[in-house]
């Protein structure tokens, strides 16, 4: 079990209605539990790490088209906004990319939060956003396998963006599907300026297998 | 997976001489197992560092970092990556290109698994380690390259200024940030005096080395915020951030004096070259960035109407 008393939820500030329902209810309601487990041990596993309270959003799980993902990070920060991300790929049973936005000003909050010095180099920054996107991401990805029953591995972080301007991170016309399932979740220290928000998309193939995943999952509880 | 005694003998085999380097420390970070890889790397045989504390072993880790990302793994039981282009390496090993390399020591990307026991408790930590050597050396040629490349394409060919679409370029973001910030912007839009009877008398090759020439005089009276490029065949846009048309018309008649200051010796002849220039600033009704080049172009017109040899600052009604 993981201890609750660091992590809170907080209500999510908008809801998108989903155009297309890859899921019946009962799936929604079973993947939701899945993905709330998970992203709360996620912010558990911040809270430790940083000594810290950490208030999560309700995790939004929603079908998206490309065009949505651009307006989702938008939401985030102010779109003059300079932010820095971080990709890893998850595969097994399921086939996906997790990527974590870091708003600057909180990614320079965070070597403070870490206990590092504050005026890091490049390189000890860059190490400091994989280190906490791979704990993030590993403990989502966890939580869901531990959960699900099912196998699922994820490879190393590395860099997307570095103080890039957010339209220049995802850039539409290269991004080579049309529809996605995304889950995401928004992560804030309390008193901080560090906030960052987690991104995990699946594409049309392993969005089906998670379809029966859930069905199995359903059948065994 | 249970393993059969033969299955077991190939895994040990294998992990031992894969081409990568396996260990594995416990909670106190005693080293449990030093593959082949690691032997050869380190100089160090097994059996001296087995049973050993992993720091103690090698104190040219880096601990206090690497200490704590063990323990992050004991605690959050995750997996965790180091990358050879924030850290180079974790262990100062040769590398096998001694001949061909340019680096210093071998390039390493590291994994570090959590082993846990049967009731889920983290009892071991795997590391395997990869040799990145050839790809650290093929990136860092590729990164050279681009910034070459980079660099090639922002130049104009003839003078070595910063071209058109460089220098339009800084002009947006300069106009985006004075927006933002309410800061103050102004270019100069400057053009030689009778240039094409320099072509016509002189010939082309002295066309370009007074373009040349011109270019150096213009860059040396410059500050160090101001962007200069060549604009067209003897156009000059100068950007100029934090800086009014007062500031900018104190530096355009500087630019104006050094470039006649004296002649340009070219094929025998000495040319006296005169410059004309127009200067706008940014204002709370400017549209676009476009609008400040268009601006410039009407004020230097008005300076080559006014008998050339001169500067203009842009007035609405022009």
């Amino acid at each position: 079990m993981y201890c609750t008393n660091t992590v809170s939820f907080k209500p999510a500030s908008k809801t998108t209605s989903m155009s297309i329902q890859p899921y019946t209810e009962d799936q929604n309601d079973a993947l939701q539990e899945v993905v709330n487990i998970a992203m709360g041990q996620a912010g558990d596993s911040l809270a430790r790490i940083l000594g810290h309270f950490v208030g999560l959003s309700v995790p939004r799980i929603r079908l998206v088209t490309v065009e949505d993902v651009i307006k989702t990070v938008t939401d985030m920060v102010d779109e003059n906004a300079e932010i820095s991300a971080v990709r890893q790929a998850f595969s097994n049973a399921l086939r996906g990319e997790a990527i974590v936005a870091f708003a600057q000003a909180g990614a320079d909050d965070l070597a403070d939060l870490m206990g590092y010095d504050t005026d890091l180099d490049q390189s000890a920054e860059q190490e400091l956003l994989l280190e906490v996107s791979n704990l993030l991401v590993g403990a989502v990805i966890n939580g869901i396998s531990d959960t699900l029953k099912t196998d699922l591995s994820f490879s190393a972080p590395s860099l997307m963006a570095q103080r890039t301007p957010l339209d220049q991170v995802l850039v539409p016309e290269q991004l080579s599907w049309s529809h996605a399932l995304l889950m995401e979740v928004n992560f804030t220290v309390e008193d901080r300026d560090f906030h960052c928000h987690l991104l995990m998309f699946m594409t049309e193939g392993a969005i089906d297998t998670l379809r029966d995943i859930l069905d199995e999952f359903m059948d065994s509880i | 997976m249970p393993a059969s005694n033969a299955t077991a003998s190939l895994l040990n085999f294998i992990v031992d001489r894969a081409h990568m380097g396996i260990f594995v420390v416990n909670q106190k970070r005693e080293i449990l197992l030093w593959n082949q890889f690691m032997e050869i790397h380190s100089e160090r045989k097994a059996d001296t560092v087995i049973g050993q504390n992993l720091f103690e072993a090698f104190p040219e880790l880096p601990k206090k970092w690497l200490d704590r990302k063990i323990e992050n793994i004991f605690i959050l039981k995750n997996f965790s990556f180091t990358s050879w282009e924030q850290r180079p390496y974790l262990f100062k090993f040769a590398h096998n290109r001694p001949v061909t390399g340019g680096v210093d020591c071998m390039r390493q990307d590291c994994t570090l698994m959590p082993i846990k026991d049967s009731c889920g408790e983290v009892q071991y930590v795997c590391f395997t380690l990869f040799d990145v050597t050839d790809t650290s050396i093929y990136q860092s040629k590729l990164e050279e390259t681009t910034e070459k490349l980079r660099e090639l394409s922002n130049r104009d060919g003839l003078t070595q200024l910063f071209n058109r679409r460089y220098v339009e370029e800084a002009l947006g973001k300069e106009f985006n940030r004075a927006r933002r910030y309410h800061s103050k912007l102004s270019v100069i839009l400057t053009d030689i005096d009778f240039f094409k009877k320099v072509n016509d008398v002189h010939g082309h090759l002295a066309g370009d080395e007074v373009l040349r020439e011109i270019s150096r005089r213009l860059a040396s009276g410059l500050r160090g915020t101001d962007t200069l490029g060549r604009y067209g065949g003897e156009e000059f846009l100068v950007v100029l951030p934090e800086t009014d048309t007062q500031g900018a018309y104190v530096l355009a008649e500087r630019l104006r004096k050094t470039v006649q200051a004296k002649p340009i010796e070219i094929e025998g002849a000495s040319l006296i070259i005169n410059i004309s220039l127009g200067i706008t600033e940014l204002r709370e009704s400017t549209a676009a960035y476009a609008q400040l080049i268009a601006e410039a172009d009407l004020a230097l017109y008005q300076s080559k109407e006014n008998g050339r040899n001169c500067v203009t600052l842009f007035q609405p009604g022009f």
